[in-house]
């Protein structure tokens, strides 16, 4: 039996198991696999079986009180039947009735304990209960077994027979009971997921739009930040006069990145081509006014490419090392950007040499924001994390390659 | 001629200036930096008439290596910036000359000529010093000649002060720099904070005061942590207990 606490665990289901497996294919293998399971929310969202959000709330107290009340029904209709008959004592409905909610309960427990595995399926209705019917013959098997050992022995116990129907109407007769009660139970149990999972992809796909708004509004203002802005327009202006084909390139560059800032975005998420390219119209902006001492280099797995990865994600990172790493020296610098497979993860590093993190150092603005998203999307699966390595700084981000992704 | 200096830590902004300088016929470019310590060292040596400054530099900003000049031999100063809402007031405030990225011809050429101009008066170069200095009422570093080279010293490091003429030796816990500027001007730039006058040729950083012994005539001896013993004059003997609070 599962320990008090353990079961008010079960009952708020908030404190998501720490890792969430997604299941597999293999036992389902008529459903389609897992990547074109379609996703309620209009927005390219993650599979949900990847996120572990605070947010969401199944009410499993509405379960828990609809449980009681039935088997309290159910035993007071056999305790009516059962009273009629003078041969019958006043203990013998309770126990009957008894056994079998004892047996119920402790198969619903398991069941309850795994819902959260099978939420990704609340999509598809007849694989969610695929995923339970399957273990009906076990459990019918179980509970027949169980309810007549413990009715076998209470009556054992206070020195009496029990009598009962032959055996073979009994597992017919028990069997058809059961069926039923689970398909009551789990129709409930689906319904009251499902508003579950509703709910909660409304509230992560407001927090997802709020944040990509957020980040939209800091890349914009980071495009046409005046210094950012004017100084490019001042290298424009010193090429006109040196390099003009030079120059025309930049103007274009420098238009190209606007029109990325003032697009309006539909989807959170973008392919990393996409991403990578933003960032090195950026780097190639900023490598233009900084040409005699900064060298960027780019080192992608072009595997990884069409990942999709949070939009506008990454240049902050960029603008940092620009801005910490790059205006205020005057040694050159080397910049690397790094896209890898690490470990199931897709890697992002962007790291530059010759200056290091001051002692007391705290995230600004632009890396707050990147964590911020990265939580909201991915919760604890991903994570950026900028420290000294070497003779430098490197911001390193990463986000899970689930089997989805890959 | 007219002899000018750029300082900017962007090569095409440098290119820019000193190829429309090179075709002013009365202008020789006679160094081109690029960062803040780079241009103070340029102006001490070559002494160029002008410097066009950019404002965000790494190393000094243009406005710290303004504050950081003797505002009597200091040359005029243009400022250069692409955005600076804060700096740009300043610079109409202090009717300081700027120039703001990106500019077109005629407006170089319309502050070349205000260059000209302005380089007949007195000092040309000691209001932009004053405004820098402004900017930071009190320098937390000195800018010191150290050899052939200008390095910048922690102010909290500098022990005593010692007027020599036109000269002030700056005397810190292991080594002693000669700076061509007044005591007083140099007092000025350090700030009040730190710095007292003790006599018409000594100033003590008041946190190196160890003990003060009177002497007759209502003079007194002033010790320093390190050992060294100054003397305090009868005339700056009031402010310096007022500001000690015996």
């Amino acid at each position: 039996m599962y320990p008090q606490n353990d079961f008010r665990y079960l009952a708020f289901g908030r404190f998501a198991p720490p890792t969430l497996r997604l299941p597999q294919g293999s036992w389902l293998s008529p459903w389609p696999p897992l990547h074109s399971v379609g996703m309620n929310a209009p927005s390219r969202l993650p599979q949900a079986g990847v996120l572990t959000d605070d947010g969401a709330t199944f009410p499993l107290k509405t379960f828990a009180t609809l449980w009681t009340i039935f088997w309290l029904l159910m035993m007071s209709v056999t305790a009516q039947d059962a009273l009629r008959n003078p041969h019958t004592l006043w203990w013998e409905p309770v126990l009957w009735e008894g056994s079998s909610i004892l047996v119920a309960t402790a198969w619903m427990l398991p069941a309850l304990r795994v819902r959260q595995r099978y939420a990704v399926y609340l999509d598809k209705p007849l694989a969610w209960f695929a995923c339970y019917v399957r273990w009906l013959p076990l459990v019918a098997v179980t509970f027949i077994a169980a309810v007549y050992a413990i009715r076998f022995g209470v009556y054992a116990a206070v020195g009496r027979t029990y009598e009962h129907s032959s055996w073979r109407f009994i597992v017919v007769y028990e069997s058809v009971r059961l069926v039923l009660f689970a398909g009551l139970w789990l129709g409930i149990l689906f319904g009251i997921d499902s508003y579950g999972q509703w709910q909660l992809q409304r509230h992560r796909l407001l927090q997802t739009r709020k944040a990509l708004a957020e980040a939209q509004l800091a890349q914009l203002q980071g495009q046409l930040r005046p210094h950012f802005l004017f100084n490019a327009l001042n290298t424009v202006s010193a090429l006109m006069h040196t390099d003009v084909e030079r120059a025309d390139r930049l103007v274009a560059m420098l238009g190209d990145l606007l029109r990325i800032s003032l697009r309006s975005i539909e989807h959170e998420m973008t392919p990393l081509a996409d991403e990578l390219h933003t960032l090195q119209l950026y780097a190639d902006i900023m490598r233009e006014r900084f040409r005699d001492r900064v060298s960027v280099h780019w080192h992608t797995d072009e595997t990884l490419l069409s990942t999709p990865v949070p939009a506008l994600l990454l240049q902050p990172l960029l603008e940092n090392v620009f801005k910490h790493g790059v205006e205020r020296t005057v040694a050159p610098v080397r910049i690397d950007v790094r896209v890898r497979r690490e470990s199931g993860a897709l890697e992002i590093l962007v790291s530059n040499s010759g200056s290091l993190l001051t002692p007391g150092h705290r995230d600004g603005v632009g890396f707050r924001n990147c964590r911020e998203r990265l939580g909201i999307i991915y919760g604890h699966a991903a994570s950026l994390l900028v420290r000294n390595e070497g003779d430098g700084v490197a911001a390193r981000v990463l986000i899970p390659l689930t089997s989805a992704f890959a | 001629m007219m002899r000018v200096m750029i300082a900017d830590d962007e090569a095409p902004a440098r290119e820019k200036l000193e190829h429309w300088l090179a075709e002013q016929p009365d202008v020789t470019v006679v160094g081109s930096v690029k960062d803040g310590l780079s241009a103070a060292q340029c102006i001490e040596q070559r002494r160029p008439q002008v410097a066009f400054l950019d404002v965000q530099m790494p190393t000094l900003s243009g406005l710290q290596v303004a504050a950081q000049l003797d505002p009597s031999s200091a040359p005029l100063i243009v400022f250069v910036t692409a955005f600076d809402q804060h700096a740009l007031k300043a610079f109409d405030l202090n009717a300081v000359d700027y120039l703001l990225k990106p500019y077109d011809r005629e407006r170089f050429a319309r502050t070349v000529q205000r260059v000209r101009e302005r380089l007949q008066s007195y000092q040309p170069g000691a209001r932009a010093v004053a405004m820098g200095r402004a900017q930071w009422p009190a320098s937390e570093r000195l800018l010191v000649p150290d050899g052939e080279r200008l390095r910048l010293i922690e102010t909290a490091s500098i022990e005593w002060l010692q007027a020599d003429d036109n000269y002030v030796h700056v005397h810190t816990a292991g080594s002693r720099y000669l700076l061509r500027r007044t005591l007083h001007d140099l007092l000025f730039q350090l700030g009040e904070q730190r710095f007292m006058r003790i006599h018409r040729s000594t100033a003590v950083n008041i946190g190196c005061i160890a003990a003060l012994a009177p002497l007759f005539k209502g003079d007194y001896e002033v010790h320093l942590h390190n050992g060294r013993v100054l003397r305090l004059s009868r005339r700056y003997r009031d402010m310096l207990f007022a500001r000690m609070v015996w």
